[in-house]
Formats: C-alpha cells, sequence, structure tokens
C-alpha cells in the first residue's frame, strides 16, 4: 500500500494494463527463471524462460535432475556448503552466484533466489526459486580482475626493469652488464631460463657470456652470418618472437632442435641495441638476450613494449661498458707497455732482456710469445709460454716477417688465428721478430694491433739497444785483452806474474791494467793502474796510458819525473784524468827499485825471510789531480836477491761491508802464508782468496820475483795441478842459474816424478796435505830434496811407480830416501863441467 | 777440456795425435780416455810428441797402455819424438821400442804405409 497525497492517481491496488495478462504466461515468461523444487532439491516446477536460457526440455528436468546436478563441479561444492546450509537457516538466500551447465554444455553464469517455504509443523516442504542471467555481469567482473592482474603484472615488470636498469647503471663491464640483464625475464615476464650473446666486434660473432641455465655458456660462438636465429636478430636488429615449435621448425630448424631437448614452448629472441658509433642514427647491435617458455607464450602489446625497453636499456648499458673496457684495456696496455719498458732497461745486457721482456707477456698479453733475434752465427731466441705454434708454418712465417718487414697478424691455417708474428726494426733494418699467440677468448691480434706494433717498437729499440752494450763490450774486452796480453819480459834474474779477473756481475771492463817492460837491459818497469770509469772508453784510455808509461819512462827519469810527464799527457786526454797508478823501476844490476804511487794503493814487498809490508813513501795524487798533491815524489830502497813485490788494484782488497784497513791486514797475512809458493799460480790464489768468484769489481795483479834465490825452498798442496806450477818456478831458478838444458829436464823430471810420488801415494789419504821442496845449487851440482809426511808404501818394482822411480834413479846422480816420519827423497845431479 | 793438449788430425790413412805442453799425473789420464776416444777405429796411430815441453810417468804409462792396446789389436803405432826434446828424453829412459819411436811425422807415415 502506498499512499501518496500528490497530483498523481491516488493508486492503491494493481493498475490495469490495457490487455488481459494472464498469470501463467507471466509465470512462463517472467525475465527471470523460476524452479520449484522439493526440500531435496528435486525440480518440480520450471519456466519457459528457464528451459530457454538452459537449453533443456522440460521433461529432462521435472522430478529427474536436482538442482544442484545442473551446477559445475566446484558449484556443487558450494552448493552443499553455502546454499543449502544457508537456506535451511533463513529460509531464504539471495544473490549466490553459481555456473550452471547447460544441456550443451556451456557454462551459463547465474545469480540465484530462494525461498524456503516450510510446513505448519515447520517442516521443509518446497523451495521457490529465481534465477537471474549473470552473464553480463559476471563477464564485467571478470575484466575488473584481469584489468586488475594486468595492473599487477605490469606494475611487476616495471619493478624488475627499474632494477635491471639500476643493475645495469653500476655494471662497469660488458660481463657484468650481462649478468644483469640475464636476471630480467625470469620475474618480468615468467620465462624459464635466458642467454645473453655479446657481439665480438674483431672476430664477428656471438657469443654466450651469461645464462640462467649454464648449459647455453658451454656452446661454441655463433658466427653472424650463420643461419642460426641468433645470428638472423643481430643482423636484422628485429624482436623475434616464436611463439611454437611449430614456427621455429619453419624458420630456424637448429632453435626447434633446441627447444625440443630443453622442452621449450615458445622463445623471445630480443636484440640489444645501442646508437652506432658510426652513425648516431642506426642502431648497432651489441648483443641478443634469449629468454624462453616451458608453455605457450604469446605476449602483450604492453609486455612487448617492455621487451623492447629492456633491449635498449640494456644494449645502452653495454656500450657504456664497451667504452669503459676500452679505457680500462688501454690503460692497462700503456701501463705496461710503460713497466715493460722499465723492466728491461735495468737490464743492460742483450739475453736477459728479451727473456725478460717474453715473460712479461705471458700470461698477460699472450699464452705464448717469442722473440727472435738474426745476431750471432746462431741467432738468439727467448721463448715463454705455450703452446708452441706448429714450427715448420711459424719457421716460414718468421721469414716472410723477416724478408717484407710486415706483420702477419692473423693466421687463416690454424684454429684460433695461430700466432701473430711482427717484426722488430731497428735503424730501418728487420733484425728480428716478436711472436705470440693471443690469450684463448680474448681479443685478437688484429684487434690489439696499434698495441702490439707500439710493443715490438718499443721491444725493438731496447734490445737494439743491449744489442750494441753486447757489441761494445766485447769489444771492449777484446781490447783490454789483447792491451793485456803484450808479452811480459823473460830474463833470468827475475820472474812476473800477473793476473786480471773480470768483474763477476754484468759489468763492462774496467780500467785495470798491469804492464812490465825492459827500460834498458838492465832496468825494469813494472807497472799497475787504474782507469776512472768502465767500458770501452775506459779501456782504450787504459791503453793509451800504458802506452804513454811505456813511451815516457826512460833510463834517465826516474818514477817523479815520469808521473810529472803523464801530468802534462792528462791535458790532452782528459780521460785518463784521476788514473791512480803505481810504478816501480828496478835496476836489475844494483838490485835497487825507485817507486812512486799516483793516487794508487801501496805496493806490498816481501823480502827474504822477512814479514811482507806496505811501501807508503813516494805517494802522490792521482794523475792530473787538482786537489792532490801536485809535487812528484819518488823513494829508492834495496831489494835484496828473492824479494817478491806486488803491485794490485782496489778490487782486491776493497770489499763493500769490510774496512779498507782490515782489508790490507788480510792482503799482508795472506802474501805473508804464501810467500814459498811457487810464484806462478800465486797472483791468482791470492785473487781467489781476497775476493773470490762473486766480486763487482775487476781485479788485476802483478808480482815480480827478483833475483836469484840460491836457495829455492817451496811448499805446494797435494794437488797433482800444482805440479805443474812448480816445474815452471823450478825451471825458471834453474836457468837464472845458468844451469844447462839437459841438466834441466833431468832436474824437472825427477823433481816432478818425486813430488807425483808424495801425492800419489804418500798422500793418498790425505788430500791437506803438503809437500816441501827444496833446491840448492852448487858450481858443481844441483841438489833436491822433496819431504812428504805421508806414509810410505814400497813401491812394486813392475808397477807404474816402479817406473817413476826409475827414472829419478836413471837422471839422478846420487838419490837417497829417508822414511823416518813421512819420505824425504834427496836427489844430486853434477853439473855438466863435474860430470866429465 | 784437453784442447791445449791433444788435438786430432788425419795422417795418410793413420789417426794423427798432436800431444803439446806438458803432461804428467795431472791431465795424463784425461788425455788417454781422449785419445782413447777418438782413435778407437783407427787402422793405424801416429802420435806426434815433437811438441810436448815435459813428459813424467804418468804420461809413459800412459803411452805403455796405448801401444799395448793397439798391438793387442794388431793396429801399427809410431811415435813421433824428434831429435832431442823431453819426450825423447823420457821414452828413452824409459827404454821404449826402438821400433815404436820415429824422428819425423814423414817417416812415421812411410813406415806405417809400408
Amino acid at each position: 500500500m502506498t499512499e501518496n497525497g500528490g497530483g498523481g492517481p491516488e493508486v492503491t491496488h494493481d493498475l490495469r494494463v490495457p490487455w488481459e495478462e494472464d498469470p501463467g504466461d507471466l509465470y512462463e515468461h517472467a525475465p527471470c527463471g523460476y524452479l520449484t523444487m522439493l526440500p531435496d532439491g528435486t525440480i518440480v516446477k520450471v519456466n519457459e524462460t528457464f528451459l530457454a536460457w538452459t537449453g533443456y526440455a522440460r521433461a529432462e528436468l521435472i522430478g529427474q535432475r536436482r538442482f544442484r546436478d545442473l551446477l559445475s563441479a566446484g558449484d556443487k561444492i558450494y552448493y552443499e556448503t553455502h546454499y543449502a546450509p544457508l537456506l535451511s537457516m533463513q529460509n531464504d538466500v539471495h544473490e549466490l552466484a553459481f555456473d550452471l551447465i547447460r544441456a550443451d554444455g556451456e557454462r551459463l553464469p547465474i545469480l540465484v533466489n530462494s525461498v524456503l517455504g516450510r510446513d505448519d509443523a515447520g517442516l521443509p516442504r518446497v523451495i521457490r526459486t529465481t534465477i537471474l542471467n549473470a552473464t553480463e555481469r559476471r563477464g564485467y567482473e571478470k575484466e575488473l580482475l584481469a584489468a586488475r592482474r594486468a595492473a599487477e603484472a605490469s606494475e611487476r615488470r616495471v619493478r624488475v626493469l627499474q632494477q635491471i636498469v639500476a643493475d645495469l647503471a653500476a655494471a662497469p663491464t660488458a660481463a657484468e652488464a650481462a649478468d644483469a640483464i640475464v636476471r630480467a625475464p625470469g620475474p618480468a615476464f615468467g620465462a624459464a631460463s635466458a642467454t645473453v650473446w655479446l657481439a665480438q666486434a674483431d672476430r664477428d660473432q656471438l657469443a654466450a657470456v651469461a645464462g640462467t641455465d649454464s648449459a647455453a655458456l658451454t656452446d661454441a660462438p655463433v658466427p653472424r652470418d650463420s643461419s642460426r636465429a641468433i645470428a638472423e636478430v643481430a643482423r636484422r636488429g628485429d624482436l623475434h618472437v616464436i611463439g611454437s615449435l611449430a614456427e621455429a621448425e619453419q624458420h630456424f630448424p637448429e632453435l626447434a632442435d633446441t627447444m625440443r631437448r630443453t622442452a621449450r614452448a615458445a622463445v623471445v629472441l630480443l636484440p640489444l641495441t645501442a646508437a652506432s658509433a658510426d652513425d648516431p642514427g642506426a642502431a648497432e647491435v651489441l648483443g641478443v638476450l634469449g629468454f624462453d617458455f616451458a608453455t605457450p607464450r604469446e605476449l602483450t602489446d604492453s609486455e612487448l613494449r617492455v621487451v623492447r625497453l629492456l633491449g635498449h636499456q640494456a644494449g645502452q648499458a653495454l656500450d657504456r661498458a664497451r667504452l669503459y673496457d676500452d679505457a680500462r684495456r688501454r690503460e692497462e696496455r700503456a701501463t705496461f707497455l710503460a713497466d715493460t719498458t722499465r723492466a728491461l732497461e735495468v737490464l743492460p745486457r742483450l739475453m736477459p732482456r728479451a727473456r725478460t721482456l717474453v715473460e712479461r707477456m705471458v700470461p698477460r698479453v699472450a699464452r705464448w710469445a717469442a722473440v727472435r733475434l738474426q745476431v750471432g752465427p746462431a741467432g738468439l731466441l727467448a721463448e715463454a709460454g705455450e703452446p708452441a705454434p706448429e714450427p715448420h708454418r711459424l719457421a716460414d712465417r718468421v721469414a716472410e716477417v723477416l724478408l717484407s718487414g710486415q706483420a702477419q697478424l692473423t693466421d687463416d691455417k690454424e684454429p684460433d688465428g695461430g700466432c701473430a708474428v711482427l717484426p722488430l726494426v731497428a735503424n730501418g733494418r728487420v733484425f728480428g721478430t716478436l711472436a705470440l699467440r693471443p690469450p684463448l677468448g680474448r681479443r685478437t691480434a688484429t684487434a690489439e694491433v696499434a698495441f702490439l706494433r707500439d710493443l715490438a717498437d718499443r721491444a725493438a729499440l731496447a734490445l737494439e739497444n743491449a744489442r750494441l752494450y753486447e757489441q761494445e763490450r766485447a769489444i771492449a774486452r777484446t781490447l783490454q785483452r789483447s792491451l793485456l796480453a803484450g808479452d811480459l819480459p823473460a830474463d833470468p834474474r827475475f820472474a812476473v806474474e800477473t793476473h786480471y779477473q773480470a768483474a763477476a756481475q754484468d759489468l763492462e771492463v774496467g780500467g785495470d791494467w798491469f804492464d812490465a817492460f825492459l827500460i834498458t837491459p838492465d832496468k825494469l818497469a813494472v807497472v799497475v793502474g787504474d782507469v776512472v770509469g768502465r767500458g770501452i772508453d775506459a779501456a782504450t784510455t787504459m791503453g793509451q796510458l800504458r802506452s804513454a808509461i811505456r813511451a815516457l819512462a826512460s833510463a834517465e827519469a826516474g818514477p817523479a819525473r815520469l808521473l810529472e810527464r803523464l801530468d802534462r799527457f792528462v791535458e790532452r786526454v782528459e780521460s785518463a784524468r784521476m788514473a791512480t797508478v803505481a810504478y816501480a823501476e828496478i835496476d836489475l844490476a844494483a838490485n835497487e827499485m825507485t817507486y812512486a804511487c799516483a793516487g794508487h794503493l801501496p805496493p806490498l814487498l816481501a823480502e827474504p825471510g822477512e814479514s811482507p809490508r806496505y811501501l807508503l813513501d813516494a805517494r802522490s795524487g792521482a794523475i792530473g789531480s787538482r786537489a792532490g798533491r801536485q809535487a812528484r815524489i819518488e823513494d829508492r830502497i834495496h831489494l835484496p836477491s828473492g824479494s817478491r813485490l806486488l803491485l794490485y788494484t782496489d778490487g782486491l782488497i776493497e770489499r763493500r761491508n769490510r774496512r779498507i784497513d782490515a782489508g790490507f791486514e788480510l792482503l799482508a797475512r795472506t802474501y805473508a802464508g804464501k810467500r814459498d809458493s811457487p810464484l806462478p799460480g800465486l797472483t791468482a790464489s791470492l785473487a781467489d782468496m781476497l775476493v773470490g768468484p762473486e766480486h763487482a769489481d775487476d781485479v788485476c795483479l802483478l808480482c815480480l820475483s827478483l833475483g836469484t834465490e840460491r836457495r829455492l825452498e817451496r811448499t805446494i798442496g797435494a794437488d797433482p795441478v800444482q805440479i805443474a806450477l812448480l816445474r815452471k818456478d823450478l825451471r825458471g831458478w834453474l836457468v837464472a842459474h845458468g844451469v844447462d838444458d839437459e841438466s834441466t829436464q833431468a832436474v824437472l823430471l825427477a823433481s816432478s816424478e818425486a813430488v807425483a810420488n808424495s801425492i800419489e801415494h804418500g798422500y793418498r789419504a790425505d788430500p791437506l796435505g803438503v809437500v816441501e821442496i827444496v833446491a840448492t845449487v852448487s858450481p858443481e851440482a844441483i841438489q833436491v830434496r822433496v819431504a812428504d809426511t805421508g806414509v810410505w808404501i814400497a813401491p812394486n818394482a813392475r808397477g807404474a811407480r816402479g817406473r817413476g822411480l826409475q827414472l829419478i834413479r836413471q837422471v839422478m846422480d846420487d838419490v837417497t830416501f829417508d822414511h823416518d816420519d813421512g819420505t824425504t827423497v834427496t836427489m844430486r845431479r853434477l853439473r855438466r863441467g863435474a860430470r866429465e | 777440456m784437453t784442447d791445449q793438449w791433444v788435438t786430432f788430425a788425419k795422417l795418410g790413412t793413420a789417426d794423427l795425435v798432436r800431444l803439446a805442453g806438458e803432461i804428467d799425473l795431472a791431465n795424463a789420464p784425461e788425455i788417454g780416455r781422449e785419445i782413447v776416444r777418438q782413435t778407437g777405429r783407427a787402422g793405424a796411430v801416429v802420435i806426434d810428441l815433437t811438441a810436448v815441453s815435459f813428459l813424467d810417468s804418468a804420461g809413459v804409462r800412459l803411452l805403455d797402455a796405448l801401444v799395448g792396446d793397439l798391438d793387442d789389436q794388431g793396429t801399427p803405432i809410431r811415435l813421433v819424438v824428434g831429435e832431442t826434446g823431453a819426450a825423447r828424453m823420457t821414452l828413452q829412459l824409459c827404454a821404449f821400442r826402438d821400433d815404436l819411436l820415429a824422428t819425423d811425422l814423414d817417416r812415421a807415415a812411410d813406415e806405417l804405409g809400408g
């Protein structure tokens, strides 16, 4: 009932419609479906509208079906759990949504209102239900839902993309950029796996560098001009979406194989592009991102937009990383070149330089490197790393490069480019080659050509300098040897023993020298000097100074005058200034020595029966010295027969870790200990004992043994090599005493046999034993006594010793053996006059 | 390192061994080994001692052993010692057979050839 106080007709009951409204027709064709059901849902009455909507015949439903039988599987459960309990409790339900399965199997979304009628006892009697068709409304809802899902996915993609962009911005290398890119497709598009291939410009190929599935990374690089899908995408710069296996089979059989093998249903291949460096308007493909799906997948327009965006972002990151990489590589290369140049500079010699060069190259710029130089008869080769290229092929290419002077950077006949060969050029001449194999998977020699040419140029310069250094060093050594090798005078009245020992380290020759010459038949000059500096200049200067001294020495001048003349000489030969000289003139007739030292270490004199002493008088400054004492002075001393004078250069006693006075003491002590040693070998053994083989300076010694000892007393170690030295000493002594040649031969043989016997048999078990030899000469006879403290073994007449002892008896006139406390052999040979 | 004492050459069909300098206890064993190594298959051997300035009993032992071995093999051998000199003196003192000694190379070569 409605009350209406307004102007319109007051309506208190149904308006009459102008036609007959049949209630039955109203029921049947109402704009909603009607169902009447028993409490268990069995349909007992249904209107025409419902039948029209569902496509069922009335007879199929009435008494045959329950309402729930018409529902979809999920809704049947919903019916039992919600609809039925709710209806039972409330007696009515409103707008419950169900999907009804139509006769043709299609779903019909419906809204259901039901009222439960009860009987007088309150028991359920009938359910009356109206059904509203909710097709449109449900579609709308679905659209809303889909829109929300799309928005969420889009937001997620944007978030993923933002993260990737942030990661890319922080990626300083192409490899790190690739790692960031490959992480995008999973979260952004639900891809199953993804791989990034990067274009290797210098090799014209694409190599897999990052992947969520490591299997793809082991594949060989794809040549850019191949028919593979990746190459196609890289060439065309277009996004490829292969939505199905069939599509792949049609265009890219290899991709189809991969998809089958990895159970993939769809693949997206995205070029990673940046503005080309050559043409800013064009896009350059720096790589390809591939991602795939396990189920068929189509990308929406918005997804495609995001995919393309990802391609641009990634391309820009790669481009940036490429620039970083280039800059970093250039810096590394520059540092390498500078460091290498420095490392080579500190090694003056050729072989160490060549070796250092190749060792520095491996593994930083090469797997294997070799320097070949055309020096000397055999050439020079320094090699490092492995594997070396095939030798014949390499030899051919080296020969070609030597001939043409043109670098050969790649070798198509060998895998991975073989090896590059560059010429080493100095003064316009190809004097060698630098060969190398670039590291695996790195840039080829062609890509590094500027760097390699630079390296070869620097290496050539360093090696050529070292070669010149070697040449100069060899010349200096030869010059020095030739200057020092000049014949020393031989005279029975004196003996000279010299020794020159070059510095052990790779130093240039020094300017040390010795000399001995006769000024007159009775006046001997001995010199030891030292020129400032090293190398060929020092050697030449030494030669000039040595010649100058020989020329300036005269019978009348004497040492002081000679030094004054040398002072004038260096005014013209500046390189000789500050040279030091110890100079002595010995009057062989008067047994007198006049000496002078110009800035040089004092001579060491051993007189018979005395301790050695340094001659500290007659000292003045170095030659041409302005600060040193200018006045040249000399000193004259008597030299008894048998005196030994030692001249030497500072290398003998100066040690970095030893005070010089300790050096003087050591030399005097060592010299005293060797007083009885044969003169031959004395200077060498002094150098050996005082400086050893590892000395940093040249050492030059001259020992003059003066006059003839009446008694020759020598002590030698039990070493067969020493017998020859003793023989040399003894021979000189015998000659000096005017002993005839035959007797000299005889005494030398007998003495050698006696000493050999002591060493070989007496000291068989004692290598540290010593043999003493005393020789005397009188007008009638020569007598030699050889004594050892070893064990006497009676000779076997047929044995080798028998022959030695027999020889002694044959050449000597009188031989006695004394076996008290070792063995003493006393042998005597009459001189020629006395024999007859 | 025996080059300074011993060098090898050919003299006609014979192997020529030139010895020089002082041969004594210190170097004789080494020189002996070198000679054996170089003349193992020689048809004839001439040892030139004219440049030897000293020869002791160790050197004599070396030559004695060489001569013995070559005689056993039936290989002809001559020692060239010159008219004078240290080697001749020592070898004569040791009473080496006259048929072994020759005064010059040509004669030694002739004798071996004939």
